[in-house]
């Protein structure tokens, strides 16, 4: 059985955020919520200024503190190690939302992509309702619905519960990568099995000195970061007093 | 959405303690690290092999086909992921060797408008004859049929009084089918009006190319041969072009090269630059000119490019003139006259004062790059030359190009691959006596002029001034529209001052908008006719260059059409062709019937088949194997839609060295070719290039005017009155500014460094926000002398204080219910071209949208 890990090359990283947008487009996201997202910051002052992305996912920890609380165990590892969640168990009790220390982990406050639901015409008879068009495309919830989803979580998550980054499991059991890895313009993603020393994410741990979020937690994260946003050379100097 | 982006604030304050000293130990090993990029390099494709036979598996219930994204002017090959007639996904196609099955985020927003409820469904027409921004059209629908029969009456009535000049067509967004609609169709109508959007977009970018190394075309940049990459206000890995190709290497390219990045705002790019210029706006050509300086002084340029003294011995110093006799010239011309009419005395302290950044900094930069000779790039941008005298700041920063040697060479600046599209039957033979006779009007642009030089290609008055159409709309001057078309464009948004353009549109007694959604410009239109989405439902083609290639990808009808649309630059016109031979004016009908299947060599017979063999016909060379010519090989048509994209063969590099498209052939630094344009347009006027050049507000005056050289920037506004010089910017989210009807722009929109989701912001230095008694969030009022917007403030470190910064985009008025804040009335956020005014680089022709005005901000 496969480890799943992802490495994210921030050298190669270029901040466009296509990662979260196909996700979203992927797993049917509702607005609002982020199962990919980033950490942005802009440090320095002016003229001496540079600004960092740090993409950020679940991190499909081997010691999950969402898995350890959750009371109906709806959040649990598989043996693959993707961090996976059941919603028909979820009684929304929002403890892994709690408990998680990457802030990563959702509630549905709402039913999902309520904006497709609306009546409202701009033009009678020359425009149509968001929910008119989803119905006329034929498609479920919004018009670019994607039904793979639905093959391992249901593709539209219901009102009251939590969801998540699952690792793509639903393409990667097909073989497939998950998709931001796929969409990342960058090839700043590589992803693969841990375990095995052939593959390309054993390979690239080996050569770089990656960094975890919050390593010292004791979460033991499998997203490993590996270089810098931002590699800039720069004039040598011993600086002064 | 508030309460989102707070948490994810703590959680990067919570992060930041471990996560800054995990890098900072990360850093020291981070040199030994950067050669591995090569074998990271490697790493991807044996995945998206792993992933292309996963996808032919069975669970997959939908199928990839070949399109084209229009988003951004890259125009990517793309794969559309189709389940059902429904699409559901966009990544790149991998059979392009031009984006190499990259894509972008932009690309995928594509899925959001295809798929816009406020996309108009079917034609509509205007009940309200009243016109005005604050006239509500009152928009009823009506058939495919009553909407084509009036505008083939008003064609008609044109045709019958003998004033078809007073037709008018004017192009947005378009593939290489529009000579349909663009050319032919206005040709043997008999108007000489066809307005392009060329000029907002960056005609004076191709300026510098055309008047030193012949090219009137965007260059493409050897990035991976490149040791040193000098950026003039552009931004790759964002925004224009081929960012889906600059984004794929970039982690290899800044591991490899110095990248250093001119802009007064941290753009995306400058964000993992090596060095940022944040030069003050408008000075980049002093930048640019002290740059040549050090190297000529420092005796860096290329000999094998450049050539050198005769014996050897540099006599270029500071302030010194140079006999021309005393150096012997490669493949250049001009250099010591560059160096005596300019050059000599533009020295780094010179530029210091001008531009804002320390002299050791500006020598260093010169010195870096000049030493990477000839692997090196000036890369010239919109932001520098999209300016009113922005055609010198192109010359001078292209010309570096020449200096090094990097022009047309290894790891320099690249023009385009050879391709072998065809064009399209002459309209010459369906040209009747009104339809000549009307064509040889001046044109609604004005372009031609004395004030209006627009020297494309060395011919005056050959460049569109598209801003300036507003006005001659306005003033009947060269003559009263009574009846225009315009496809995919928005000039009542995209132009600067576009007021000008609300009364000008609405001044037209009868226009026609084809177009997706329901935007500013259709607001004054009398008929809307619905129209396809290029990536999805169109066909059509377009060409683009990049790592070294040329493609030709196609656009294709790939789902099912939800409502009525038709595509914009064929079945239209084909349609309008129809109903004009109903009316005893079968012209054109006749014309596009030559356009005959290649295949089959049959006559198209309604609109759909005429859409298909226009396509088929343009692209033959490309599909047909008996008519090969070159790049990849199909061996036919349907193989060739399947795999929707042609590639080159790769680029020559120094093909052109000493067979430029100049007057000398070689690279100008003293522009022959830019002095036989100058002087025949002054000839044409009867007057001198001097005078030529005072109308059109450039500094230069003899012999200066033919060289490379720095103007001082022209900035509308008081300085007292107006203390910021207003910086717009480009968003890596922006499909031309037709995304913002789309939930994902709003919801990712800061992954434009410094920008906010839901929000549109300026963003201001803290220092100056400071004195303003500024924070972020506050809602602000930024005016200039032509207008004003509003919009929220953002503090922000990487923008130039005496800057304010904001991305182009949001402000729309009308285009959709999420686009507006209240459609019709009240925008959503402010449109930067409310306070950009309508000013001119008159010497390409391009509308001004970098350094224009100044602006006062004020709290609401």
């Amino acid at each position: 059985m496969p480890r799943y890990a992802m490495v994210i090359d921030l050298q190669r990283c270029v901040g466009c955020g296509a990662c979260s947008i196909a996700c979203r487009n992927e797993n049917n996201v509702p607005e609002g919520i982020y199962w990919s997202n980033k950490i942005t910051e802009t440090v320095g002052t002016f003229p001496n200024v540079r600004y960092h992305y740090i993409p950020t996912l679940c991190n499909h920890c081997e010691y999950a503190p969402c898995v350890r609380g959750c009371p109906t165990k709806a959040m649990h590892k598989l043996d693959n190690g993707i961090t996976m969640h059941d919603p028909k168990k979820c009684i929304g009790c929002k403890y892994c939302e709690f408990n998680c220390p990457y802030g990563v982990i959702y509630f549905n406050w709402k039913e999902p992509h309520q904006f497709w639901k609306n009546n409202k015409v701009l033009f009678k008879g020359g425009t149509s309702s968001p929910r008119e068009e989803v119905e006329k495309v034929g498609a479920e919830k919004t018009p670019y619905f994607n039904p793979e989803r639905g093959a391992t979580l249901p593709a539209n998550r219901p009102k009251g519960v939590v969801e998540k980054c699952t690792f793509c499991d639903h393409r990667v059991s097909k073989g497939l990568l998950p998709t931001c890895v796929e969409a990342c313009p960058a090839n700043a993603r590589i992803f693969g099995d841990i375990k095995d020393p052939d593959s390309d994410v054993a390979k690239l741990l080996g050569k770089f000195r990656p960094f975890r979020l919050r390593e010292q937690l004791g979460t033991n994260p499998h997203i490993f970061y590996i270089r810098d946003f931002n590699p800039a050379q720069y004039r040598p100097t011993k600086g002064g007093i | 959405m508030k309460n989102e982006k707070n948490k994810i604030q703590s959680f990067v304050n919570g992060f930041r303690g471990d996560f800054v000293m995990t890098r900072r130990s990360f850093m020291k090993k981070a040199t030994a690290a950067t050669s591995t990029a090569v074998v990271l390099g490697g790493l991807k494709p044996s995945l998206k092999a792993l992933a292309a036979a996963g996808e032919v598996s069975s669970g997959e219930m939908g199928e990839w086909k070949a399109s084209t994204c229009q988003g951004c002017t890259s125009w990517c090959s793309k794969q559309v992921y189709v389940i059902d007639g429904r699409a559901v996904k966009v990544r790149g196609n991998p059979n392009s060797k031009v984006n190499n099955g990259e894509g972008c985020p932009r690309s995928h927003l594509g899925l959001q408008q295809v798929y816009d409820p406020d996309r108009i469904k079917t034609p509509m027409k205007r009940t309200n004859p009243k016109k005005g921004r604050n006239e509500d059209p009152k928009f009823v629908p009506i058939s495919w049929d009553e909407a084509l029969n009036t505008i083939a009456d008003k064609i008609m009535e044109l045709r019958k009084n003998n004033e078809t000049h007073k037709y008018m067509l004017m192009r947005g967004r378009y593939s290489y089918m529009r000579d349909v609609l663009y050319d032919r169709m206005t040709k043997i109508i008999g108007s000489p009006n066809n307005i392009s959007h060329s000029a907002i977009c960056a005609e004076a970018e191709k300026f510098g190319p055309y008047y030193t190394e012949g090219y009137w075309n965007y260059r493409q940049y050897d990035v991976t041969n490149s040791r040193y990459i000098l950026i003039w206000g552009a931004d790759p890995v964002a925004a224009n072009r081929q960012v889906s190709y600059y984004s794929s290497v970039w982690g290899d390219v800044i591991g490899k090269a110095t990248i250093a990045v001119v802009e007064p705002r941290l753009s995306a790019t400058a964000a993992k630059a090596d060095i940022w210029l944040p030069i003050k706006p408008g000075q980049d050509g002093a930048l640019a000119a002290a740059i040549a300086h050090v190297i000529l002084t420092e005796g860096l340029w290329y000999r094998e490019f450049v050539g050198d003294f005769i014996d050897g011995q540099n006599r270029f110093v500071a302030d010194q003139e140079v006999n021309e006799e005393d150096f012997e010239e490669k493949y250049t011309h001009g250099l010591v006259k560059w160096w005596n009419l300019e050059l000599k005395d533009k020295t780094v302290a010179w530029a210091a004062e001008r531009t804002g950044l320390p002299a050791d900094q500006i020598q260093h930069v010169a010195v870096e790059y000049a030493k990477a000779t000839p692997h090196c790039i000036s890369w010239v941008g919109g932001g520098p030359v999209m300016q009113v005298r922005g055609a010198y700041t192109s010359m001078i920063c292209h010309a570096l190009n020449g200096l090094t040697g990097g022009v047309d060479n290894v790891g320099g600046t690249l023009q385009s691959n050879k391709e072998y599209t065809k064009k399209f039957p002459k309209p010459n033979d369906y040209m009747d006596d009104i339809a000549k006779k009307g064509k040889k009007h001046e044109k609604i642009d004005q372009r031609g002029r004395l004030e209006f030089p627009a020297l494309k290609k060395g011919k005056p008055g050959s460049a569109v001034v598209t801003n300036n159409a507003a006005d001659g709309i306005l003033n009947s001057d060269p003559m009263e529209i009574k009846v225009a078309i315009g496809y995919m464009n928005n000039f009542a948004f995209s132009c600067g001052q576009p007021e000008r353009w609300e009364r000008a549109l609405s001044k037209i007694p009868f226009l026609v908008h084809i177009t997706t959604n329901a935007s500013e410009f259709s607001w004054f239109s009398d008929i809307l006719l619905p129209d396809t989405h290029h990536m999805f439902e169109k066909w059509g083609y377009v060409k683009s260059i990049g790592n070294g290639y040329r493609h030709v990808t196609l656009m294709q009808p790939i789902v099912k059409p939800v409502w009525d649309y038709k595509i914009d630059e064929t079945e239209i016109p084909w349609l309008i062709a129809e109903k004009l031979a109903e009316r005893g004016f079968d012209n054109l009908l006749r014309h596009y019937k030559e356009y005959k299947d290649p295949e089959t060599g049959k006559a198209p017979t309604n609109e759909k088949e005429f859409a298909l063999y226009a396509l088929k016909y343009a692209t033959q060379n490309l599909w047909n194997p008996s008519q090969y010519k070159g790049g990849d090989k199909f061996n036919g048509w349907e193989e060739f839609l399947k795999i929707g994209v042609w590639n080159s063969d790769p680029y020559h590099y120094r093909e052109h060295w000493g067979n430029m498209k100049t007057k000398t052939k070689k690279f100008e630094f003293y522009s022959e070719t830019l002095k036989a344009a100058l002087e025949m347009h002054a000839e044409k006027h009867n007057t001198t290039v001097d005078h030529v050049l005072e109308v059109c507000q450039y500094q230069a005056r003899g012999e200066r005017a033919f060289v490379p050289h720095y103007e001082e920037p022209f900035i509308a506004g008081d300085e007292k009155e107006f203390q910021f010089i207003f910086v717009d910017h480009k968003s890596r989210l922006n499909r031309e500014g037709r995304t913002p009807n789309c939930s994902w722009y709003y919801e990712f929109k800061d992954v434009d460094p410094g920008d906010e989701i839901w929000e549109d912001v300026a963003k201001i230095n803290p220092l100056d926000a400071q004195k303003l008694g500024i924070e972020s969030g506050d809602e602000i009022k930024i005016s200039s002398e032509t207008g004003s917007l509003t919009c929220k403030a953002k503090l922000w470190e990487g923008v130039r204080p005496g800057t304010v910064a904001k991305c182009y985009g949001q402000g729309h008025w009308a285009y959709g219910t999420l686009a507006a804040k209240e459609f019709g009335k009240v925008p959503r956020g402010g449109s930067n071209n409310d306070v950009i005014p309508a000013v001119y680089d008159r010497l390409s022709g391009s509308t001004v949208r970098h350094a224009g005005t100044r602006v006062k901000i004020e709290k609401v």
